[in-house]
């Protein structure tokens, strides 16, 4: 993985990287329009050109407790198994070189971040998360998705 | 797999879909040239494509075949039913062979029934020995007899010699419009590509409008987006159409499937197709290509009888199979009908009953038309013996679920000794709906048209609006229908207002279920590109897809089949049968009759029964003639006998008339005001004392004078005369032209030249005119109207101010009545 771009980002108080690969864009998010009935971490969908894209707040889809999070009028434009989603998260910081694999570090990273993260990344800019965007998509786990679905 | 392979067995498919009825047509006349070298060209082809391959079974099956239809083509011998069927059978084996080779199976132990030697030496029986050897060839269920020789041997000697020229006038002809349209083959993936490429083009060109319309008028920018926005429509035409398959493809194979079936049942059977150019997205043939199948089995396996049965029946020996597509709208219509024994009502109800469909109570009060779409729910079968050809466990409800899964619907209707016809309808594409924007709490969602039946609006006391428990019901033509609030669905806050006085947009499921769902608003319609939706969202069962507004806005649309399912709005099956019919057989069962609910005149409210009302039509006062003894109305020139007037002169300038007939008479009501259509749920209590009132009933607690129809048509009721338009001159002059003849024609008059007056027309001359004819004693129209230009009349003149419109009418009325009673 060592050379590989990676998109570094701050999703809630945390450095994330993303593969550049992975990521299309980084958008001026515009309006959302809410998807009433969604789950809590599906923010709605907005409009990209002609497409729509599907808003995911990664802070919420992370799982983690409600906290007024900054975030960033930018959102990081991915596609996943056909579709687009833009992820809102607190700040977009870089673009950067990976200098090394991802590795675990003993402990873990806690519940809600051993989920979506692959392990640490040792990047040119610094140590960073490297995210696993599938599980992030994913959402919250599902018993709890069910709940928030329902409530 | 090799391009080059893959490429072969492409072209053969295409050459075997598009000889499928060339064949049929060989068959029913053996001395076609056309067609002879239309087949021969196609197992010529195989043999010539083989040869790149290592396919020596497909070779000499097509070799063998090219040779006998070569000998045909060179008159050494006659076509006949025994060589038809046996070629027919090598092009089957053949179509086996090309799939076989497509699912990469080894050909060497691909072993269908029978040795291709059988199908070889089928070939060569028929050429030696003419009587006996068909039933090698598998030529069971055709009649020997039925194929006589064709040609004197002269005959065929005259046609070999002319080979040369017959032949190339045949290929020229044939080749023509191949080399005008040109083909190429594509990947479909490839074309899904360039098509929703195309889609966002136009909500990019959509988006764009938007900016530009916010940025106010810019000429240099207008003119080229107004060229783009041509070009783009063009251009997405062109490519919708790209993925449009004509129908013919799917029909082409219909031809074989009818021949085959009905040798095997026995059966004669004629197939016409018909709108073989209406043209239906890929996607959408391939679903729709097993419920159409299914349904021509049936009919010729349930449907046409036997020849022998169809003669005792006084029907053609033939039976007659119409397959028929158009196009309207978005939509496309299927219509499959045979003329056969067509559906038994009673057996079906029997069988529904039997299978416990339905009880025995519920069939007493179904109408035929809901019997016989009984056949669609699932367990359902009226054969009584399963034949190998439509009694394969799959039955019509799979049929209708198929159709129903991409928005289609199915519906029957049957002619008892007449025939059947099955009707499909099926959305054009899937990916272009016609949709509605509503709005609710701020939000918009987009609905798809197809299921929207009818919008209301009204308030929540005209609407009878109710709750019952949690579920809100509100009244829709008598009907109590549930009532889904999409703030409520959707977990959105809506305004006080327009609770109030919701916008109700009533859905009709495909399963029949009518359920309304209140909105707030309603923007606008139009077509919506749908896109799909991220799998989280679409776990929240509420949303189809997504699509993009004329502003850019992303809008969802609402998955209405889901939500009322998530509701429990959509009835089971047994409900389903049921649940539509209440509404239907409350006119026919007579102790939930219904009725028309007015006040006449006289202040009474009255009703009358509503299978007499035809309609309500509206009449300006001008129109009805109260001189006769009996008041009369022109309604689309017919003369129509009126009741109901009051004995004082109308003070309406329109009235509100019931046409009311009783099958061969009509007669108009007035009436003061329609109410509305009532159910009569109470007792109906007699009323001898009044001829004219069959009953006095309550409606809503008040009590209304039922009219009696027999008395009112005994006394009234005349069969409609055509009113022969009467005929009027008018003066000549500008005025005349322009200002007095149309008044006149739209009272219901012909104008004819002031000479062309015969007695019995009314003639309009003006005073002076009037004078100086009668002074010169020329003929005047038998009844004169005359003008005069002054508004005050003087002393003792019988004359109209020409621009006293009321006076005018009145005249033209009088005078036409004389001349009816002279």
């Amino acid at each position: 993985m060592t050379g590989d771009l990676l998109v570094i980002a701050q999703i809630a108080g945390r450095r994330c990287a993303l593969s550049a690969l992975d990521v299309k864009s980084v958008i001026e998010i515009g309006t959302v329009t809410p998807i009433p009935r969604a789950p809590a971490w599906i923010s709605g969908i907005t409009a990209l050109r002609s497409q729509a894209l599907t808003v995911i707040d990664c802070r919420r889809a992370l799982g983690l407790a409600e906290i007024e999070w900054l975030t960033d009028h930018r959102a990081i434009v991915v596609a996943e198994s056909g579709h687009s989603y833009a992820l809102l998260v607190d700040g977009i910081e870089d673009i950067t070189t990976a200098a090394g694999e991802a590795g675990q570090v003993p402990g873990g990273f806690g519940a809600e971040w051993s989920r979506v993260a692959s392990g640490m990344i040792e990047t040119l800019a610094g140590p960073a998360l490297m995210l696993d965007l599938a599980a992030l998509l994913a959402g919250p786990d599902s018993a709890r998705h069910d709940i928030e679905a329902a409530a | 797999m090799d391009d080059l392979l893959a490429d072969f067995i492409a072209e053969t498919r295409e050459m075997l879909e598009a000889s499928g009825g060339e064949l049929v047509a060989w068959e029913a006349n053996p001395a076609d040239r056309a067609r002879l070298d239309t087949i021969f060209r196609f197992v010529h082809t195989v043999k010539g494509n083989c040869g790149f391959f290592d396919f020596p079974r497909l070779a000499s099956l097509s070799h063998a075949a090219e040779d006998a239809l070569a000998d045909c083509r060179a008159g050494r011998r006659e076509p006949d039913q025994q060589l038809v069927t046996a070629v027919l059978a090598i092009i089957d084996r053949i179509a086996l062979m090309i799939d076989a080779i497509e699912a990469g199976e080894d050909l060497a132990s691909f072993d269908p029934d029978g040795s291709d030697e059988a199908l070889i030496a089928g070939l060569d029986g028929s050429h030696e020995t003419s009587g006996t050897a068909g039933s090698e060839g598998g030529t069971d269920g055709i009649k020997e007899g039925s194929g006589p020789t064709l040609h004197a041997p002269a005959e065929a000697l005259l046609i070999s010699g002319e080979e040369p020229t017959a032949q190339s006038q045949s290929t020229g002809r044939r080749s023509d419009p191949a080399a005008a349209q040109r083909t190429i083959r594509l990947p479909v993936e490839l074309l899904d590509r360039v098509m929703s490429g195309v889609s966002d083009m136009v909500l990019a060109r959509n988006d764009l409008a938007h900016r530009l319309r916010q940025a106010g008028n810019q000429p240099t920018i207008d003119g080229p987006f107004e060229r783009l926005t041509t070009i783009l429509s063009d251009v997405r035409d062109a490519i919708t159409r790209m993925r449009m398959q004509r129908i013919e493809t799917l029909f082409g194979a219909l031809p074989r499937l009818v021949r085959d079936l009905s040798a095997e049942l026995g059966k004669q059977v004629m197939v016409d197709l018909d709108g073989g150019d209406v043209e239906l997205d890929r996607e959408m043939i391939e679903t729709i290509r097993d419920p159409l199948t299914h349904l021509i089995r049936n009919a010729i396996d349930h449907g046409i009888e036997a020849p022998s049965a169809r003669l005792a029946g006084g029907k053609r020996e033939i039976g007659l199979l119409a397959i028929a597509a158009r196009q309207s709208g978005n939509t496309i219509s299927i219509v499959i009908s045979d003329d056969g024994r067509g559906l038994d009502e009673e057996r079906i109800a029997a069988k529904a009953v039997h299978t416990g469909l339905i009880t025995a109570a519920e069939r007493a009060v179904m109408s035929r038309d809901k019997i016989l779409n009984l056949i669609f729910e699932p367990g359902f079968s009226t054969a009584e013996t399963v034949s190998n050809v439509s009694g394969r466990g799959v039955g019509l409800d799979v049929v209708r679920q198929n159709l129903e899964k991409v928005g289609g619907s199915i519906k029957v209707t049957s002619q008892p000794g007449h025939g059947t016809l099955f009707s499909l309808q099926i959305p054009l594409t899937l990916s272009i709906i016609a949709g509605l924007t509503v709005e609710v709490g701020g939000h918009r969602f987009a609905i798809p048209q197809s299921y929207v039946e009818e919008i209301v609006q009204g308030t929540a006391h005209a609407l009878e609006f109710t709750r019952m428990g949690e579920t809100a019901l509100v009244t829709f033509r008598g009907n109590r229908v549930p009532c889904l609030m999409l703030g409520e669905v959707l977990g959105v806050a809506s305004c006080e207002i327009a609770a109030r006085e919701p916008t109700l947009v009533m859905l009709r499921l495909a399963s029949g279920d009518l359920f309304a769902l209140a909105v707030e608003g309603i923007h606008n319609h139009g077509d919506l590109v749908v896109k799909p939706l991220a799998p989280a969202v679409m776990r929240s069962g509420l949303y189809a897809g997504s699509t993009l507004l004329d502003d850019g806005q992303p809008v969802l649309l609402l998955d209405v089949a889901n939500i009322a399912a998530q509701h429990n709005l959509v009835s089971d099956t047994r409900t389903r049968v049921l649940g539509p019919l209440d509404d239907e057989t409350a006119t026919a069962a007579a102790d939930a009759a219904r009725a028309m609910l007015f006040t006449d005149f006289a202040g009474r409210r009255s009703a009358v029964r509503l299978e007499l009302v035809q309609r309500i039509e509206t009449a300006p006062a001008s129109a009805i003639d109260r001189s006769g003894p009996r008041a009369r109305v022109v309604i689309d020139g017919l003369i129509l006998p009126l009741i109901g007037l009051p004995d004082e002169a109308l003070t309406l300038p329109r009235v509100r008339l019931l046409r009311l007939s009783d099958g061969a008479c009509e007669l108009l009501y007035a009436v003061r005001e329609v109410e509305d259509a009532v159910e009569l749920t109470e007792a109906l209590r007699p009323v001898p004392e009044d001829p004219l009132a069959e009953a006095v009933t309550l409606i809503g607690g008040k009590p209304v004078t039922l009219i009696d129809a027999h008395t009112l048509f005994a006394l009234h009721g005349e069969p409609p005369v055509v009113a022969a338009r009467p005929r009027c001159s008018i003066p000549q002059g500008e005025w005349s032209r322009t200002i007095l003849a149309p008044l006149v024609a739209s009272a219901g008059y012909d104008i004819i030249a002031e000479g062309e007056a015969d007695s019995a027309a009314i003639g309009i001359v003006f005073e002076d005119m009037f004078e100086v004819a009668e002074a010169l004693g020329r003929t005047l129209p038998g009844r004169v109207i005359r003008l005069r230009d002054q508004p005050e009349a003087p002393a003792g003149c019988e004359t109209v101010y020409r621009y006293d419109r009321e006076a005018l009418l009145a005249a033209l009325a009088a005078a036409n009545h004389t001349g009816e009673a002279a």
